[in-house]
Order: C-alpha cells, then sequence, then structure tokens
C-alpha cells in the first residue's frame, strides 16, 4: 500500500505491506538507518524517533498509522550536520559510549528539552528515560548531559538579556 | 641522545572524538551494512533444551517465496566443529571432539542431538529478512525429546541427563587452586567459622547491539570478508580459518565495523560467523544475518552461574585464617571458546580479594547442562570472587560482633608487602588497600551511619550500608603465564606507528573496541608520547587487513595492553627521529634533544626542526645515512612480565521500604584503582556503567530457566535490566597506584568496577535487616525476597 509520510521535512511516499513497522520502513525502505533495532517487543528504545514532535517508538507503530504525519529521525535532528545544543551537551558529558543507544535517546530527550524554556529535575529526567535502555554508561553522562543542555539555555538566555539592556 | 619529557596529555580528560559520529547516528554497525545483492540469513533454533533429531522436512521451506537456501548439518559435512581455546588449567579436562585433537566446543549446526533451547538447527537464505524469517518457520523438525539437566550440581550427579559421549557426567573438569591441607588445618582450628550457601545467578550480558554478521566470498579472488560484531577480528580470524573452515588463513579477512557495547559477549566463535561466509560462496553472493533479542537470549553466551559453598575462619577478634570456596559452575551445553577458564582460574585465584588470608582453597566442578553456553561478562570470575568474599566477611564480622569496616581494615595486605603472593595463584603487583578503602569510608560517611539509620525509620524505611573491596585481574597477558592457565593462544598486543610525510600520524593497534573509545584514547597516547596534536592522530583497528595481530579488547585489557605497545612504538619512532637528527645536526647522537615534538642539537633549539619537517626529510631521505632507513613506520609487540591489578573499595546506602520490600539504593561512593588514567572522562563513564551493571546483577536479573530448560527470562520484558530512574549518582573517588609491569603504568578500568557493586548492596541489604536475624538473600534481592524476609515467610532468606 502507498502511504505518504513527512521525513525530516520533505515528502516521502512510501510503498508498504500493510503490516510493515515503521523502523523497517524507515531502515529499510528509505536507508535511514540511524533508527536503531535492539530489541523485539519495544523495551530498548533504541528506535526512537518523532511522530509529529512526540517521541515514539517506531517497532511499535505500523507504517500505515504515521500516514500524513511528519516522522524525524536522527538524520533530522537540527540544522544540517551542526550539533544541536543538546547533542552538544551530551558530547560535552560523554553521553554515549558505544553509541547504539544514542539516536533513540536523542530523539526522546529532544522532546524533553524542546520547550527553550525546559528545565526538567534530576528524577523528571530520569523517568522520561525509562524507555531508553543503556548498558554502557549507567546514563549518568545522558542525565548530565541533559541538565548541562538546559543550563547552557539559561546562561544563554541570561547573557542574551544582559546584552539586551546594554 | 636525551628524551626530555614531553607534554603531559596523558591525564587529561579531552573530549571523545568518537561521540559527534554517534551523537549524529552515523556510526556503521553490522546491522546498517547493506552490500550489492546481499541476499538474508535465519537461524532455526531447537525448541527443545535436549532432543534426538530424528528427521528434518525442510520442503515446504525451500518452495517458500524468494527462498535461495535451505541448509541443515548435512550440508556442511565437511566443516570441522567450532574450537575451545581456554581449559581449566593444569587438571584433566573433557570436550566434545575436535579433528586436531583439540578441545571442541560444537558443530556449526547440530544434526543429531540438540542440547538446549536455541541450538541451531537449520538455517534459510532468502532475499529479504522477512522471507528468510518466514521460511525458518516452515522447517519441521522431528523431535525425540530427551531428559533434561539445567543445573551444574545435578548435571554431575550419577544418574543425570548425558550431554556429550566425551564428557563423563558432564564434568567438563574437577579444578583446584590453594593449599587445600593447610585450608582445611586452619578452619578445624578456627575460634570461628562462618558459611555460606551461595547462588551468584546467571546473568544475560545484554548489550544493546544484538550480535550478527555478513559474509562475502569474492569469487574472482577466492577472498572471504567475515563483517561481525567481534571483540577480537584477529583471533576470530585464526580460528575461523585455521580451525573451522580450513582454508588459508591468508584467504579470510575479517572487520569489525562499530559494535554496540559486548560486555564479554562478542569475543566468541558463533556459527553464523563460519555459515554466513559458507553460504555466500555457495549462492555467489553477500549473505547478512542478524539476530534479534530473543534470539540473542538463547544463543549469545551468558555469565556468572555458580553454586557455592563458601567457609571463612577466623579468631575471635578479627583475624581471618581461611578461605574454603566449593563451586559448581555451569557451562551450558558447549564449552564457549573461553567458558571454561573464566569459569575457573578468573574466579577461583581471585577470592580473597584484598585480604591477607593465611591459607586458601577453592575447587571448582565445570559442567556441562541443557543451557545456553557461558562466557564471560563484564567483571567475570572476579565479581562471583567478590561477592562470597565480601558477604562472608560481613557474616564473620556480625558473628564476633565487630564493625564490618574494623574487620576488613585489619586484615588488608599491607602496603609493605607488594608484591605479593595470594597462594592462590596470583601475584599481586602493586597496592595501597589501606589508602583507598579509608578514603572510600570517609567519602561515604560510613562513621555517621547510626542518625542516618534512626532518620530513615521515622519515615518507614530500613536504611544499610554495605563495603565491598575486591582486586580484579586485568591486563592478560603475559602468554606464557596465560599458556599454563590452559589458554590455547598468545594474549599479547600490538601497535604499528606510521609517520606520513606531513606529519600526520597514523596509530595502528591489534585490539577493537566495542564502544570504549579507542580513538581518542589510542590518538591521545601516541600525541602524548610524541609530543605532538592529538588532532593529527589517525587511528585504525578492528580489520584484520589493515592491523598488526592482536587480540582483541577483553578482560579490560586494551588500555594496559595496547597502551604500552603505542608508547614503546612511539619510543622508537623518536629513537630514530634523533639518530637522523644527529646526521643532520653533524652532532653525536647523545646531544640531540627531542622534546615536545622538536628535535634539536643540545643548546639550539632555534635551529631544531618540527616533528613534521622531520617526518618529511626521512621520507624524502636524501643525504641520510645508509645505516637509517628511509620514513617511519615501527611496530611493537608488548607482552607484560606479569598481569596487573586494579583494586577498590565500594560503599553502598540503600533504603528498604517496611511495606513494599523494595530496595533503593540512595548513596554510592566507589573509589577505585586503575593505576596511571589516561583520560578519565572515559574510565569515569566506565566505572559509572559498570556499577549499573553489577546493581542489576544484584536487584533485578536473573536468566530464569524452567526444568524443561526452557529459558523463560528471554526477551526484554521478562529480564530486568536497570533503568535510568533505578540508580542515583554515584560518588565516585580514585586513588592512583601504577602498575610496574607496563611503561604507563596502567593497569585495567573498563570492567573493575562491576567487581564489587553485588556484595555491597547485599552486605547493605543484610545491615538494613540485621535485627531480623536475616543473614543472606539470594541475588537477585526483588521486593518480594525483601518482603518475605521482613514478614518472617520462608522462601528466600536464610
Amino acid at each position: 500500500m502507498k502511504i505518504s509520510l513527512q521525513v525530516n521535512g520533505a515528502p516521502a511516499d512510501v510503498e508498504a505491506e500493510p503490516n510493515e513497522l515503521l523502523v523497517e520502513t524507515l531502515r529499510d525502505g528509505l536507508g535511514l538507518t540511524g533508527t536503531k533495532v535492539g530489541c523485539d517487543t519495544g523495551q530498548c528504545g533504541t528506535c526512537v524517533v518523532q511522530l509529529d514532535g512526540k517521541s515514539v517508538k517506531s517497532c511499535l507503530l505500523l507504517t500505515a498509522q504515521a500516514e500524513g504525519s511528519e516522522v524525524t529521525t536522527i538524520e533530522g535532528v537540527g540544522e544540517g550536520r551542526e550539533l544541536t545544543d543538546l547533542q552538544e551537551a551530551l558530547r560535552a558529558e560523554h553521553g554515549t559510549q558505544c553509541g547504539f543507544c544514542t539516536p533513540g535517546m536523542v530523539m526522546s530527550l529532544s522532546e524533553l528539552v524542546a520547550d527553550e524554556n525546559a528545565a526538567p529535575s534530576e528524577p523528571e529526567i530520569r523517568e522520561w528515560l525509562t524507555g531508553n535502555l543503556c548498558r554502557c554508561t549507567g546514563y549518568h553522562s545522558v542525565v548530565r548531559g541533559v541538565q548541562r543542555a538546559c543550563a547552557m539555555r539559561t546562561a544563554d538566555t541570561a547573557a542574551a538579556a544582559t546584552a539586551a539592556k546594554e | 641522545m636525551t628524551i626530555a619529557e614531553t607534554t603531559s596529555l596523558l591525564g587529561q580528560p579531552i573530549d571523545i572524538r568518537e561521540d559527534e559520529q554517534l551523537l549524529r547516528g552515523e556510526a556503521t554497525y553490522v546491522a546498517d551494512l547493506r552490500l550489492p545483492g546481499m541476499a538474508h540469513m535465519a537461524i532455526l533454533g531447537s525448541e527443545h533444551a535436549h532432543a534426538r533429531i530424528n528427521g528434518i522436512d525442510t520442503s515446504a521451506a525451500a518452495a517458500m517465496p524468494g527462498v535461495l537456501k535451505v541448509a541443515t548439518a548435512a550440508d556442511f559435512a565437511g566443516v570441522m566443529p567450532l574450537p575451545c581455546i581456554w581449559i581449566p588449567g593444569g587438571v584433566e579436562s573433557h570436550f566434545p571432539p575436535h579433528p586436531y585433537g583439540l578441545p571442541g566446543s560444537r558443530p556449526v549446526l547440530s544434526g543429531d542431538v540438540v542440547r538446549h533451547v536455541g541450538d541451531p538447527i537449520a538455517v534459510v537464505v532468502a532475499e529479504t529478512p522477512k522471507q528468510a524469517a518466514a521460511a525458518v518457520k516452515a522447517i519441521v523438525v522431528d523431535y525425540e525429546p530427551l531428559p533434561v539437566v539445567t543445573r551444574a550440581d545435578r548435571a554431575i550427579e550419577d544418574g543425570a541427563p548425558q550431554l556429550h559421549e566425551a564428557v563423563p557426567n558432564n564434568l567438563n573438569a574437577y579444578w583446584t587452586c590453594g593449599d587445600k591441607e593447610r585450608t582445611d588445618r586452619n578452619l578445624a582450628e578456627a575460634e570461628v567459622v562462618v558459611e555460606l550457601d551461595l547462588v551468584n545467578q546467571r546473568t544475560i550480558n545484554s548489550p544493546m547491539e544484538p550480535r550478527g554478521a555478513v559474509g562475502h566470498y569474492d569469487q574472482a579472488t577466492g577472498d572471504y570478508t567475515l563483517y561481525a560484531s567481534t571483540q577480537g577480528p584477529h583471533n576470530h580470524r585464526f580460528l575461523l580459518a585455521a580451525l573451522v573452515l580450513g582454508i588459508p588463513f591468508n584467504k579470510l579477512r575479517v572487520v569489525a565495523p562499530t559494535v554496540g557495547g559486548s560486555f564479554g559477549t562478542k569475543g566468541y566463535l558463533y556459527p553464523d560467523m563460519p555459515l554466513v561466509l559458507l553460504l555466500s560462496k555457495e549462492l555467489n553472493r553477500p549473505v547478512k544475518w542478524v539476530d534479534t533479542r530473543t534470539g540473542l537470549m538463547n544463543s549469545t553466551v551468558q555469565g556468572r552461574d555458580h553454586r557455592q559453598h563458601v567457609v571463612l575462619g577466623g579468631t575471635r577478634d578479627g583475624r581471618i585464617t581461611a578461605v574454603r570456596c566449593t563451586s559448581y559452575a555451569n557451562l551450558g551445553a558447549y564449552p564457549s571458546t573461553i567458558g571454561p577458564g573464566v569459569a575457573t582460574a578468573l574466579m577461583g585465584r581471585s577470592i580473597t580479594g584484598m585480604y591477607d588470608v593465611d591459607a586458601a582453597f577453592c575447587e571448582v566442578y565445570a559442567a556441562f547442562t541443557n543451557t545456553v553456553s557461558l562466557g564471560a561478562q563484564r567483571g567475570s570470575g572476579r565479581a562471583e570472587a567478590a561477592f562470597l568474599m565480601e558477604r562472608l566477611v560481613d557474616k564473620y564480622a556480625t558473628e564476633i560482633g565487630v564493625d564490618p569496616a574494623a574487620v576488613r581494615r585489619q586484615n588488608l595486605v599491607p602496603a609493605t608487602k607488594f608484591p605479593y603472593d595470594n597462594g592462590l595463584g596470583w601475584t599481586y603487583d602493586s597496592g595501597n588497600y589501606q589508602e583507598n578503602f579509608e578514603k572510600a569510608l570517609e567519602m561515604a560517611g560510613y562513621a555517621d551511619m547510626a542518625g542516618r539509620k534512626a532518620e530513615a525509620r521515622g519515615r518507614g524505611k530500613r536504611l544499610g550500608v554495605g563495603i565491598a573491596t575486591y582486586v580484579a585481574i586485568c591486563g592478560v597477558g603475559p602468554s606464557t603465564r596465560m599458556s599454563q592457565e590452559g589458554m590455547l593462544g598468545g594474549t599479547w598486543e600490538s601497535c604499528n606507528i606510521r609517520v606520513h610525510p606531513t606529519g600526520e600520524v597514523a596509530v595502528t593497534v591489534g585490539s577493537a573496541s566495542t564502544g570504549q573509545s579507542h580513538e581518542t584514547i589510542f590518538a591521545q597516547v601516541a600525541a602524548d608520547q610524541l609530543g605532538i596534536d592529538p588532532a593529527t592522530v589517525r587511528v585504525y583497528e578492528a580489520d584484520t587487513l589493515k592491523a598488526p595481530y592482536g587480540q582483541g579488547t577483553y578482560g579490560s585489557r586494551s588500555y594496559s595492553m595496547a597502551g604500552p605497545a603505542i608508547a614503546l612504538t612511539a619510543q622508537k619512532i623518536k629513537d630514530k627521529m634523533c639518530r637522523a637528527g644527529a646526521a643532520m645536526f653533524k652532532v653525536p647522537e647523545d646531544k640531540v634533544v627531542y622534546a615536545n615534538g622538536k628535535i634539536f642539537a643540545e643548546g639550539d633549539e632555534e635551529n631544531g626542526k618540527t616533528f613534521a619537517e622531520m617526518a618529511m626529510a626521512m621520507w624524502y631521505h636524501w643525504y641520510l645515512p645508509q645505516d637509517i632507513e628511509p620514513a617511519l613506520d615501527e611496530t611493537t609487540h608488548f607482552d607484560p612480565p606479569d598481569f596487573n591489578y586494579p583494586f577498590g573499595t565500594h560503599v553502598a546506602v540503600v533504603e528498604i521500604d517496611e511495606l513494599t520490600g523494595e530496595t533503593e539504593v540512595v548513596a554510592y561512593t566507589a573509589v577505585d584503582d586503575a593505576g596511571n588514567i589516561g583520560n578519565p572522562k572515559i574510565v569515569e563513564g566506565q566505572i559509572e556503567g559498570s556499577i549499573t551493571h553489577g546493581l542489576g546483577q544484584v536487584l533485578m536479573e536473573a536468566a530464569e530457566y524452567d526444568d524443561e530448560g526452557h529459558l523463560i527470562t528471554s526477551d526484554l520484558r521478562t529480564y530486568a535490566l536497570p533503568r535510568a530512574a533505578d540508580v542515583p549518582f554515584f560518588q565516585l573517588g580514585k586513588t592512583v597506584t601504577p602498575t610496574p609491569h607496563n611503561p604507563l603504568g596502567a593497569k585495567g578500568a573498563g570492567e573493575i568496577a562491576t567487581v564489587p557493586p553485588a556484595a555491597a548492596v547485599a552486605n547493605a541489604v543484610v545491615d538494613a535487616l540485621s535485627d531480623l536475624g536475616v543473614q543472606h538473600i539470594d541475588m537477585p534481592i526483588t521486593p518480594e525476597k525483601v518482603w518475605r524476609a521482613l514478614n518472617g515467610t520462608s522462601g528466600a532468606a536464610q
């Protein structure tokens, strides 16, 4: 069946089986292999993408269910190949080791900090991350990365406010 | 010549160069590989844990859409079984056969008998992964079920189901270390004796990336290429070419693309590796196989799994005089590539940890059962050792009414006693255990726990504190020493450094990262030693075509094995530059100075050459003496004189909810000593991950088999991994005791912090429940078990 999607800002008309999972369409059909598959049951979170700005597990969604939606994958994050402030903060905190869970983490956390003024507490960040498993980092550097991203924005805002006053 | 101190880049938390690519999702893992004309393989695993196969009907599968090939064991009659290369050292052992007289492991496909659920029986290759998966389900196998045994202690009993003809009573080996007579005498004479029966449960390593393999046979050249998620491409090349496929070594290349974690699972030979190569040759197309999570849980090596009776003897005033361990180690259905060594030496020789004990003895019955094969898991052997010792020490402290910290303090190996022979086979290289121990206690606020306990009690929580110390043998290793441990292979490491005419540097090592930031740290070592900008250093590894032979990454070895190989190679580069400098500056060699990437005649830095200028001069080789060869290209193979022994002290504070029995780790302090550290950012990240892994074992993880041998925790719904909300931020500290066994003074680091957390938390839980008379709770310490202990209901606590 024909499914019309917007993928990373561009229209994508794909031919998909009725039982095809969104992750299969993204990886096999569109060659967007940044989205990973780490389990068969929707637990690991390595396949998280955003559907109309909300993070979803693309292994738990049929492609047909995404008809007409805007899908953002790790390849579509940020301007060109520039790292977003979240990615930059994760890099600064070394919030990735083997990297297999990382695209899913970034997609999930991008929603958490989508609001410019987002300031999630440590428990909120940890709770948010329960859908993303990581075996390398123990999550510490990831949580610190989110905190750093938010702190960087606050600092930027403060600097901008100071500059505006002057 | 004078080699001055260069920069101090080592020890700096420089940014991790791999991270940007990973954060953009641009790294290529096996599952992401696409070769032109690629076909897809699926594997049929056994439904039964133990059965005779009376027939396989593949006709329906062969007729399904897209199917290119269906194969069973009969199709691979000429292929040798996989070998096992780490046998229990120094004792009689029994293995399935291999035609070269080596210990055998398993055939590429099982034909007559299957020995665990998931045991590979047949494969399908089809145009798409879905077609292959569908066709595999259409294969009909006529099984005749056989009796099943899943526990090592039961497998060696008379009358137990027999797995392998060549292994009487399923006993791979009875292995011992230490002084039995002296230990038994000390125990008999001891004023106090404490005992525990422990189950160090089987766990599943669970890297986030399941394994995968792509085989590519090139008909034109006759070359095979294997792309696989492996920790050791060179070893896999040798074992596959020489001992499985029987093809020329020259014809096989093994490449590890980006590997998504391993924790001990990806250093092994698995049937899928020869299968994709053989089927690629037969079909003249690249063949790809990628595992599922449930597939991984039923095929990839699992960890731990010891049942133990352990005994400690000591004086009334706190001096430990003897430790004894009897362990039943479950090897699974087949010996994995190195499983038997993991289950014996790594555990047995480590049981006394940081303590100076007069006599110790360990005996291990390593047995085959109808479960997935056993292998290493982050901290393997050493974690089991630390668990038994640290649980015993706490029980002993309770028995004699002395603070557990005081008992430990009294028995630590004194700093003056190094090198220290632990009487079990290890000679500890260096250490200052007292400094490490006191630092951890101080950071954790150990002295102030009474007030915290009272405060928690007011909130309906029971607070407990637990200490665990450890020594973790690392730096595998000295090849001859490893041969004495039964390793059939060398365990050295290598490095090649090429200096390009531009002054850029290519560092190639035999190791292979599975997520340990090798490109960053190895560039950092080379740049530090050569006094150049790390940005000009490129690191290559994990491809047998490019890299000098090496053993890969395992046992926290890469920094303390490949790191020294890089440092020694850099020294050769510097020496050669200085020899050329002597000719260029027309001074004796001992008047040439190499400092911070510059070469000059003593006292004349102004007319010196930069590293890049020297590289270009030696590339041209104009007017240089004949005895100095052109170019800069040096290789070192580093075989250390002995292992290295990192150590540490961890303190866990838990709160137990009196209503639900839930255990929360509220504070965790870790002071680890890995000698000189190259990049603290990498090491701290690994320590945080390791502790979390250890907390997983003690609180939630367990591979559970039912009596028929079905793994009932075969996906991530039923097998619990720690999530972000399960752990607090940890408090990390370190002490630094360099090893004398390599020029960097570096000890292993990657997995060491997985060793003590289970013991620290178990001790903390027992501490919290001590007034109820609870002396032990088996792992995983679930809310149910704790609730039962709180409510005096039998079934969990001793």
